[in-house]
């Protein structure tokens, strides 16, 4: 069984927006301290769905692409120190510039390139910019199906059963391979790297395509969606804080008030 | 412009919401052709649609709908018509079929539109939230080719059906194709106690509670107050609390009347899952955590502390 997952690098999405600063030059949002970068929250689930169909498998392998620019290796390393067996990245300044059409389609590039693949697993969405849309260009520019926020894979004979979450349910459903599945948190928690994981993960050399290596046309990279501008939206919102001599007072003050609002 | 609304019921009745991108439009001008593509849902409200053309395709003959059907069925009707915006909302359908096809006729896709800016020649902006809800940011759009944007719940009103009925063109849902999955069973699952996402109050703790046994307290609140309990990604990985009730970018997304957090900091992932409730209460010892920036009421205090007097006050007003 060959397995590809696709990762992204992301500002961390725990930080407190008053620790958050924009940067209009590069359209992008940084923390105002030095904080790491970290795996998408999703990206880390889909990981872990990937590592976890891999051992019903004899002979398997996971292989993580990443694409961005100036990636931090340390971060995208992660997903080698939770068991993942190699990571391949493509970095290059114009794929800032990109939109979700470039990025699906370097990924599709990639995967054509250093696959075949039975399964392409993708984080549900992204904590940044939230598009949730890049692996629906995997599957219509690979032309294999997908299927979105998945709990559980499975392989039965040929066939592929997979439970996908609904709103006010679950889904049962079948497809063929080659496919590409999404992940949300559902999955549970991802798998805490081990020391031997990260020890052995900080051996593995990544291996590196060039962005003039995946040919892409004019029209794949030409965005037709264009970030003018980043802001925080002014804040009308006037926080009453609630005063008191001490916390019985205050509370009292907060009870009073909720309840002559009629909130509760 | 050449305007299509398209709405999925995947109940009988019309969707309620789905009249938000009615209000939506409005706002992109009086002299726009309005068309509606509706697939499911009772035919008498659609054909009140504010809508100079309505299209309909009924469910009745499939058991759960596949995105991939309307997906397949859009393609098809797309394949003789033009227009220059597609406005789906958000719901589980449109969240696989706006991106999708998105990609596969080549249009430019813009998701969680909460306004529109304005419009030239050549392109289109509108605003979206990015980083959770932290932040804004103005995109502006192509307009030489078709743009197909999903607007973001509860961010437009509902506008009301006309009183006119206009004529409802049937057409014919798609059958999937083999290279689609393929649904073999559909289950509806109603969780025991009050629902997160459907309570009207929901108390939740975060990293100040700073224990599991702190998390009894908000369970106390939560039944006083015949509400739900929530927590912040810092609580359930610190294991106060179990995963079910995350509230946030990877958790539940609440619109509550009563959002009341103690000692939740205000983190962007966080903010995402509880910015559209209704009333926010913040309880946290840093008078500058960002939560208070979100928050009617604001209490700077020691949460745990706090819990305590404040379960003690309902006791006696119960």
């Amino acid at each position: 069984m060959r397995i590809c997952v696709c990762i992204k690098e992301v500002p961390d999405s725990d930080i407190p927006s008053n620790k958050l600063q924009i940067d209009n030059q590069s359209k992008k949002i940084l923390p105002v301290e030095n904080i790491s970068n970290i795996v998408n929250g999703f990206d880390l689930n889909a990981v872990e769905l990937a590592l976890r169909f891999s051992e019903n498998f004899e002979e398997s392998s996971v292989t993580i692409i990443s694409v961005g620019n100036n990636l931090t290796s340390d971060v995208i390393k992660k997903p080698l120190a939770m068991g993942a067996d190699e990571l391949i990245t493509c970095e290059d300044p114009s794929i800032e510039k990109m939109d979700i059409k470039g990025i699906a389609k370097v990924l599709s590039k990639m995967i054509l390139k250093t696959g075949p693949y039975d399964i392409i697993f993708c984080g549900r969405h992204a904590s940044d910019f939230d598009n949730a849309s890049v692996p629906f260009g995997i599957s219509e520019f690979l032309s294999i199906p997908l299927v979105n926020i998945v709990k559980n894979i499975k392989k039965i004979d040929k066939k592929i059963i997979i439970e996908r979450i609904i709103t006010d349910g679950f889904q049962k459903v079948e497809s063929k391979m080659p496919l590409v599945v999404t992940t949300g948190n559902q999955v549970g928690d991802p798998r805490y790297p081990t020391l031997k994981g990260i020890m052995e993960a900080s051996k593995k050399q990544i291996k590196k395509i060039l962005l003039e290596e995946l040919e892409l046309e004019q029209n794949d990279i030409k965005p037709k969606v264009k970030i003018e501008e980043i802001y925080f939206p002014e804040n009308e919102n006037n926080v009453e804080i609630i005063e008191g001599n001490s916390n019985k007072e205050k509370a009292i003050n907060l009870i009073t008030k909720l309840k002559a609002e009629g909130v509760i | 412009m050449n305007i299509l609304s398209v709405i999925i019921n995947e109940n009988d009745d019309l969707d309620e919401s789905s009249l938000e991108i009615f209000s939506f439009i409005d706002q992109l001008g009086s002299t726009n052709k309005i068309s509606s593509l509706v697939f499911g849902g009772e035919k008498s409200a659609i054909s009140k649609l504010c809508s100079d053309e309505i299209f309909y395709a009924s469910l009745e003959n499939s058991e759960a709908l596949n995105p991939n059907n309307v997906l397949k069925t859009m393609d098809k009707f797309l394949s003789d018509k033009k227009f220059d915006l597609i406005v789906f909302q958000k719901d589980d359908i449109s969240n696989f079929v706006a991106p999708a096809l998105s990609f596969r006729k080549d249009f430019a896709y813009l998701p969680d539109v909460k306004k529109f800016v304005s419009k030239n020649e050549s392109e289109i902006k509108f605003v979206r939230p990015v980083h959770g809800e932290s932040a804004e940011a103005i995109y502006s759009v192509d307009i030489s080719s078709t743009i197909i944007i999903k607007i973001r719940k509860s961010s437009f009103e509902m506008k009301h059906l006309s009183k006119q009925n206009s004529i409802v063109n049937e057409i014919i849902l798609e059958e999937q194709d083999e290279n689609t999955f393929k649904i073999l069973e559909t289950e509806k699952v109603k969780s025991e106690g009050i629902q997160l996402d459907e309570a009207e109050i929901v108390i939740s703790g975060g990293r100040g509670i700073g224990s599991k046994e702190g998390f009894d307290n908000l369970k106390e609140l939560a039944e006083l107050l015949n509400g739900a309990l929530g927590a912040s990604r810092a609580a359930v990985e610190s294991e106060w609390i179990e995963t079910s009730h995350l509230v946030g970018l990877t958790g539940k997304w609440i619109s509550p009347n009563l959002y009341f957090t103690f000692g939740i900091s205000g983190a962007s992932q966080h903010l995402a899952g509880c910015i559209n409730s209704k009333n926010i209460v913040a309880v946290n010892k840093d008078p500058d955590a960002s939560i208070f920036n979100h928050s009617k009421f604001g209490v700077i205090a020691d949460c745990n502390d706090f819990i305590k007097e404040v379960i003690e006050e309902i006791k006696n007003i119960q």
